[in-house]
């Protein structure tokens, strides 16, 4: 086998490295590799994924070196699944911003593109990674890229959304090193199968207190609620393709990191704690969207929501739950993404930020409209769209295990999502136009990036039956733990 | 090629192609779009038959489609009412903005009501329904939209409240029964109230939305009034409709599978809530000043009596509730054509400052003439029929006679207001602003016409949809409608006995025509010493004194305890509170990067205090 998983790790940081140096020669260049770089990418996750699904998982060990010492990546039908979408959202989000900030003088955007290009490629290796303070050390390096691009604007606003950011996440670095503390104390490992198999050794009380670390602080980077006060700040103050960055590669690595930990890790029941706090989360995050004013920090809140639900679905924990659970963070990525990046060539057109600007809007930007409105009526779940799959399939799950209020709840709770989603549009299309200001066209390469969003969007929607297969593989690989453990303990 | 799905198909390309024809050329796009529907209508009529099937997998969810005689009888108000509703169109939108944007999700409109009742299992049921949904809402909010913003949402979220009840009910119908097929459903008792009596509940909800039923019905008057007209047509005409569908569904086999003497209950509830929507409908629709308006209000009436005649589960009410659904798409079409004909050629539909347009739309009056007499239950028209039906089924089958009186009430009551209709817009003086006014383009007229002689080939001989409604009936479980039913057998098997009472009726009306017209002939008429209308002064040229002020303000007095029983008020406090509420949790969000540190750290507190608890 030509390619390992250790390319996304190398790839990425050869790159970053190189970027700076290769800019002196040919100035695009720091524009141009990140593409090449997140390409390259998907042909990794396509070939390991493809790989993965006939021959079963594997478990790459860095350098030879062995667990408990060394450091193992490991891709399974489920990490390979994520890993791919992530890599693919990466991809587009970098094709949508390839002409961000063209006329800006100086290294900045020369920044710009590396930290992205960490925070996706971090991202990855949190998915990837076998081993718990591997794991952690991606972490840092997303956080520490997430901070930088939401001071990217430097202005008032930003430093304060970063540094809000900054301190949350210094909770979430300390906490999740407090927690593999007394994971590594109590098991003398850090390789996640190893510590998996060992954990009915650990005694209940040191396990529940890890796990409460855990839960707080990978809760932080799964933006739980009320763990999550950083994140509208964050999404809002950010750069666009960062903001759709974080909605569609940060928050579902987050959401890896949290679930991975709690399915595999621990074999304490959290099933209540995510059922209940996933409500909440999503319950709060919708309610703090309808009565926001600003489109960025809407789009955000409605992301917690959707995590929310992401926490719900794995919280019920049967097999088709895990599934719609799958879906809908792909579901999300993806409409997300498109409405980030739709939303942010509506606030370029405009002066500020706020909904009333986008009165009568589609007059100018007739495309961009379309393709809002179109992810707004999916991620609401109106079929036939890729949104209503996911939601259905939850709901049936949620059915099967009987959580009555449950369903009503979460049906509730898309009531309000509803209502601003379709305000939005319904301002788009039929309000009356204020003064018209200078029109800023979406280029080339955003067109192409939000098409592909939106094809996704309406073909999963009518034909679901493509991306069945490998979220059934996906769904089965991340419940069958003891599936898991053997093997990697075999293949080390 | 599977015929049901072309048949989608050919909607779905229908609003595709007048989407982007739109912007190449505006002229030709509702006609384009009209042709779509003709071709549709024409491939369901030619190439579909009952009992085709089509079964396929989607999602690893079994699906299937298929014609009954069931959908087949509704598909003649979604396809019959489709077709002229968009021949209507062409001329009726002609000049306005975004006519590619109207008719696409015209057509998509169409496509949802097609799913609709071609479903025979409940996720494409969901799915289409939804189409439907979101279709329609694009239309609705195609004028209200910058007028008043808040209608097109409150639409959109009372319709969404209907659908999750449905899919709630529909996920507890795949648990409970394990099965998404409606018939398989049906078989193992899945509308019955006495296992899981949420899961009807839910689904009436679901449907009943849609059907504008009290206490639901507050997003109609608005959305009914304030979509275009010839989208109206469709949506009160039709759309409505599927509520009926799915409510008759849902009742018919609950009664049919089980005595409904032990569930007394559920026909009280839902006959009650007919009759009180029948009622409230009426009285609203009596102070409305707006003719669209009062329509609005006069559906959701209609929508009543037929779902009190569903509420009965007898061969009889039932029956009358299947011909009164299609009647009522009939004239009620034809009247949002001639209010929508009015707007076009005069510019307002309010009934004070039209009037006595009777010279210059002669023939846009004769069809609001012949629907009116339809609504308002006056032989030999269709209406008559109906309600006969509707009272015979109540008085004799159901011993229900509080709501009958209460049903005769409301069918008095929208003389009135039909009255109101036909002079406000019609009759009166003739005013000088409507000199000019000419009478409606052809091509509105025509379907007009069309629903106008129909509404009286039907009311005459009303046999014609008995038979495909007795086969309808057959089709949800009905066993024999035709013969061992005394009483409606007692009215078709003897057609000369229906048509008796009709001519009978019909000769009162007349005699009392012919009395009060020739009482009323005296041609000078003196005013008495103690008439003190105009003080003693005489009456300058200009002064209003015609009906249309104030028209109905006596009976508006008598009636106002009625009037204070306001549902919309209620909902719009509900949704006050509920946006005080949020805004309480909103807070929660201060943007204090200190108080989410605090948080993190309260949160694990209570982890670590309640850790036995929660884990264990």
């Amino acid at each position: 086998m030509v390619i390992t998983p250790v390319h996304y790790i190398v790839v990425p940081l050869l790159a970053a490295f190189a970027i700076p140096l290769l800019t002196k020669i040919y100035k695009d260049a720091a524009r141009l590799i990140p593409g090449i770089v997140l390409f390259y990418n998907i042909i990794v996750s396509f070939n390991l994924l493809k790989y993965v699904n006939e021959h079963g998982i594997i478990s790459e060990t860095i350098a030879g070196w062995q667990a408990p010492w060394g450091i193992n990546l490991v891709i399974t039908p489920f990490t390979g699944f994520l890993a791919s979408m992530v890599s693919v959202l990466g991809f587009i989000i970098w094709l949508y911003g390839y002409r961000f900030k063209r006329t800006l003088k100086g290294g900045l955007v020369k920044y710009y593109e590396i930290l992205q290009m960490m925070m996706i490629a971090g991202s990855i290796g949190v998915i990837i990674t076998g081993d718990l303070f591997n794991m952690f050390v991606f972490i840092e390096i997303v956080g520490i890229s997430a901070y930088s691009l939401t001071a990217f604007y430097r202005g008032r606003d930003g430093a304060e959304a970063s540094f809000k950011y900054l301190l949350i996440g210094s909770f979430a670095s300390t906490f999740l090193l407090l927690g593999i503390l007394i994971i590594y104390t109590q098991t003398g490992t850090l390789n996640m199968a190893q510590i998996a198999e060992r954990m009915h050794e650990v005694p209940q009380h040191m396990k529940i207190i890890a796990l409460i670390f855990f839960l707080i602080s990978l809760g932080i980077e799964a933006e739980m609620f009320p763990l999550n006060g950083w994140a509208p700040d964050a999404y809002s103050q950010a750069p666009s393709p960062t903001s759709a960055t974080f909605a569609a590669v940060v928050s579902i690595a987050g959401v890896y990191a949290l679930i991975r930990v709690l399915f595999t890790l621990f074999d304490v029941p959290v099933n209540n704690y995510l059922m209940i706090m996933g409500f909440v989360t999503m319950l709060v995050a919708e309610i703090a969207a309808i009565s926001q004013k600003d489109l960025k920090r809407m789009l955000a809140y409605s992301s917690i929501g959707q995590v929310g639900l992401v926490l719900i679905a794995f919280g019920i924990g049967s097999k088709l739950a895990v599934f719609g659970a799958l879906f809908l963070m792909l579901n999300h990525a993806v409409i997300k993404s498109l409405l980030f990046m739709t939303g942010s060539y509506f606030i370029y057109n405009t002066d500020n930020k706020k909904l009333k600007s986008l009165n009568g809007i589609h007059k100018r930007l007739p495309l961009v409209s379309f393709f809002f409105s179109l992810g707004a009526l999916a991620i609401v779940g109106f079929p036939p769209f890729a949104g209503f799959w996911s939601k259905f399939y939850i709901l049936i799950a949620a059915g099967d295990a009987r959580h009555v209020y449950l369903i009503v709840g979460v049906l509730g709770v898309t009531i309000i999502e509803l209502t601003y989603y379709l305000r939005i549009v319904g301002r788009i299309y039929f309000a009356k136009e204020e003064e018209e200001p200078a029109s800023h066209k979406p280029s080339i390469n955003a067109i192409i990036a939000m098409s592909a969003l939106a094809l996704f969007i309406l073909v999963i929607g009518v034909y679901p039956d493509l991306i069945m297969q490998p979220l059934n593989q996906a769904a089965d690989a991340l419940l069958n733990k003891t599936h898991y453990i053997n093997q990697i303990l075999s293949l080390n | 090629m599977e015929m049901l799905s072309s048949l989608l198909l050919i909607f779905l390309i229908g609003a595709i192609t007048t989407y982007f024809v739109d912007s190449i050329n505006r002229k030709f796009t509702g006609i384009i779009a009209f042709l779509f529907v003709l071709l549709g209508s024409l491939f369901f009529y030619s190439n579909i038959h009952i009992g085709d099937v089509f079964v396929f997998q989607l999602g690893g969810i079994e699906m299937q489609w298929g014609i009954n005689d069931y959908s087949y009888y509704f598909s003649y108000i979604v396809l019959g009412l489709g077709v002229l509703a968009l021949l209507y169109s062409i001329k009726y939108i002609e000049g306005k903005a975004r006519q590619g944007y109207f008719y696409a999700s015209f057509l998509l409109t169409i496509l949802g009501m097609i799913g609709v009742i071609i479903s025979q299992d409940f996720v494409s049921l969901f799915i289409f329904w939804e189409i439907m949904t979101w279709a329609s809402f694009l239309l609705v909010i195609y004028n209200a939209y910058y007028k008043v913003k808040t209608k097109g949402i409150k639409y959109m979220i009372f319709s969404a409240i209907g659908a999750y009840a449905m899919l709630t009910a529909i996920v507890f119908i795949k648990e409970h029964y394990n099965t998404l097929l409606i018939g398989e459903a049906i078989e193992r008792g899945a509308f019955n109230f006495q296992q899981y009596r949420y899961i009807p509940i839910f689904l009436l909800l679901g449907f009943g939305i849609k059907a504008a039923v009290m206490p639901f019905h507050v997003w109609a008057p608005a959305a009914y009034s304030k979509s275009p007209m010839s989208f109206t047509t469709i949506f009160s005409g039709a759309m409505s409709k599927m509520g009926i569908f799915g409510i008759g569904l849902v009742l018919s086999t609950f009664y049919l599978q089980h005595n409904p003497e032990n569930f007394y209950w559920v026909k009280l509830a839902l006959g009650w809530l007919g009759g009180i929507t029948a009622v409230m409908g009426t009285l609203y629709a009596l102070i409305q000043v707006d003719a669209k308006k009062l329509l609005a209000y006069s559906s959701i009436a209609q929508l009543g009596y037929i779902v009190v005649g569903l509420s009965t589960g007898t061969k009889l009410g039932v029956m009358a509730a299947l011909y009164l659904a299609v009647l009522h798409a009939i004239f009620k079409g034809a009247l949002f054509m001639v209010a929508g004909a009015v707007e076009r050629q005069v510019g307002t539909t309010d009934m004070t400052k039209v009037s006595g347009l009777i010279r210059r739309m002669p023939w846009t009056f004769f069809v609001a003439l012949v629907s009116i007499i339809a609504l308002a239950g006056i032989p030999p028209l269709g209406g008559f029929v109906g309600k006969w039906l509707l009272y015979e089924a109540l008085i004799t089958e159901s011993n229900n006679y509080f709501l009958v009186i209460v049903i005769f009430f409301s069918s008095t009551a929208a003389f009135l207001y039909s009255y109101r209709f036909l002079f406000g817009l019609f009759l009166g003086q003739e005013e000088k602003e409507t000199e000019h006014v000419k009478e409606a383009p052809i091509s509105m007229l025509i379907p007009m016409l069309i629903l106008g002689i129909g509404s009286i080939i039907i009311g005459s001989f009303p046999g014609l949809i008995f038979e495909p409604a007795a086969k309808a009936m057959q089709a949800i479980g009905f066993k024999d409608v035709t013969w061992q039913m005394s009483l409606l057998s007692n009215i078709w098997g003897n057609t000369t006995h229906l048509f008796l009472i009709s001519m009978l009726i019909f000769s009162v009306f007349i005699i009392a025509f012919l009395f009060l017209t020739l009482k009323g002939l005296k041609k000078t008429r003196y005013v008495g010493t103690k008439e003190i209308s105009t003080s003693g002064e005489l009456p300058k040229e200009w002064e209003n004194f015609t009906f249309q002020h104030n028209f109905f303000k006596p009976f508006e007095r008598a009636a106002s305890p009625l009037y204070h029983l306001n549902m919309n008020r209620i909902w719009k406090d509900l949704g006050k509170n509920t946006e005080a509420f949020f805004g309480f949790f909103r807070k929660l969000y201060t943007g204090n990067g200190q108080t989410y540190a605090l948080y993190v750290i309260i949160f694990l507190v209570l982890l670590l205090l309640f850790k036995d608890v929660i884990f264990s």
